[in-house]
């Protein structure tokens, strides 16, 4: 899908008027975000956007996130453990030293 | 057409060809477009625009006059904010003036700074294509000196072509990575700019929410005697709820309550005289 978020008043206002005119190219639309579908049509109106605005339009590609495929096994057990953990008010970094789960500063510094 | 009292403020003198009016009550004869002498009123300097037969010379008009400056059926208002610059006229103010004046200063220090990467995307595009072709080139190449070596020929031909064509894959490919180098820091200074920009998008933000307050405000300091002076428009038959009032009923009443010092251009009929116009409105007046 195409991300695009709108940084002015002046491009809100358009981001909102074009998503409430081509609704069925919009999957989602919050405040000054909306997300186009990945077609050449949604691309034009991103484009069109971008050409009126500028920068006051920032224009993304997404991708759907398939944790499977993105992100090694002990990071989505990391998820697991931690969200089913007994004590609420344990921080991650805590919980995850001792139990061999990867420690958030191991994380941050590897990309998808 | 002198107005005895026209002296001291407040004191209009229209020129229409060569007759001169001058005074706080003028009539002007039908043929005159109503639209030139606002004109006239509200750009004076701007020859372009104005009809040169028409000159005006007056106070220089607030906020609240292209609201009211110019009343005639037909006209649209947008009540509230004319009615909310009366009472600017008047001197009125709201609690969080200053905090929005603080605020639209801060906005004029915050530079955003223009940028588009559109270039440098493009090269990134570009180079990646060239990379896929020569990765096909060097393919082919291998190929061929495959076949050059299986069928038992000379293969100096074939082997110099897929040097070259490694070569060159080797060059685009280290452009490849330059470029992508490039997108990337140029992506991180647009998004710098993004941060600015935010800042910027949130105190706009709160400056128009708060002026929207200080206009509510201000109307409803107002809304009294606005109320009395729709009740006292001429003509203005029965107004149940006077934010509904018709436009120029609405914009006699605000024009009475605001302090005018140029002239209201009238074009309607609710007045018998300029006269009695001006001394209702107690605003100079030019009626057309």
């Amino acid at each position: 899908m195409l991300l695009v978020i709108a940084y002015t008043r002046e491009s809100r206002t358009s981001l909102r008027n074009v998503a409430r005119a081509h609704e069925d190219s919009v999957v989602r639309q919050f405040g000054r975000v909306a997300l186009f579908e990945a077609t050449e049509f949604g691309a034009f109106q991103a484009l069109r956007l971008r050409e009126k605005h500028g920068e006051a339009i920032q224009v993304e590609r997404t991708r759907p996130f398939n944790e499977f495929d993105a992100v090694r096994p002990a990071v989505r057990e990391a998820a697991r453990a931690y969200e089913n953990r007994e004590t609420p008010a344990v921080p991650y970094g805590r919980f995850a030293d001792g139990r061999n789960l990867p420690p958030p500063e191991a994380m941050k510094g590897v990309e998808l | 057409m002198t107005d005895a009292a026209a002296s001291g403020a407040d004191v209009v003198r229209v020129r229409v060809g060569d007759v001169v009016r001058s005074g706080r009550a003028i009539t002007l004869p039908d043929d005159v477009d109503p639209a030139s002498v606002v004109e006239a009123i509200q750009s004076p300097d701007d020859a372009d625009d104005t009809d040169s037969r028409i000159a005006v010379d007056a106070s220089e008009p607030g906020p609240v006059h292209e609201h009211v400056g110019y009343v005639h059926p037909g006209m649209g208002l947008r009540t509230r904010t004319a009615l909310a610059r009366a009472a600017r006229s008047r001197g009125m103010t709201a609690p969080d003036d200053e905090e929005v004046e603080s605020i639209r200063e801060r906005l004029t220090a915050i530079d955003v700074g223009e940028g588009d990467i559109a270039d440098h995307r493009r090269a990134v595009a570009e180079v990646t294509t060239e990379t896929e072709r020569l990765r096909e080139q060097v393919a082919a190449a291998r190929g061929k000196l495959q076949a050059a070596r299986e069928g038992g020929g000379d293969a100096t031909a074939a082997t110099a072509e897929l040097e070259s064509a490694v070569r060159q894959l080797s060059e685009t490919e280290t452009d490849s990575v330059a470029a992508s180098q490039r997108l990337q820091r140029a992506r991180e200074a647009a998004r710098e700019r993004r941060d600015r920009r935010e800042r910027l998008r949130r105190l706009e933000d709160r400056a128009a929410n708060l002026e929207r307050e200080a206009r509510a405000h201000l109307v409803g300091q107002l809304a009294d005697r606005y109320r009395e002076a729709v009740a006292a428009v001429p003509s203005a038959g029965n107004v149940a709820d006077p934010f509904d009032a018709d436009p120029v009923t609405a914009a006699l009443a605000i024009a009475r309550l605001a302090a005018l010092s140029a002239p209201v251009v009238l074009a309607c009929d609710r007045f018998g005289s300029a006269a009695a116009a001006r001394r209702w409105l107690d605003a100079p007046v030019v009626r057309v």
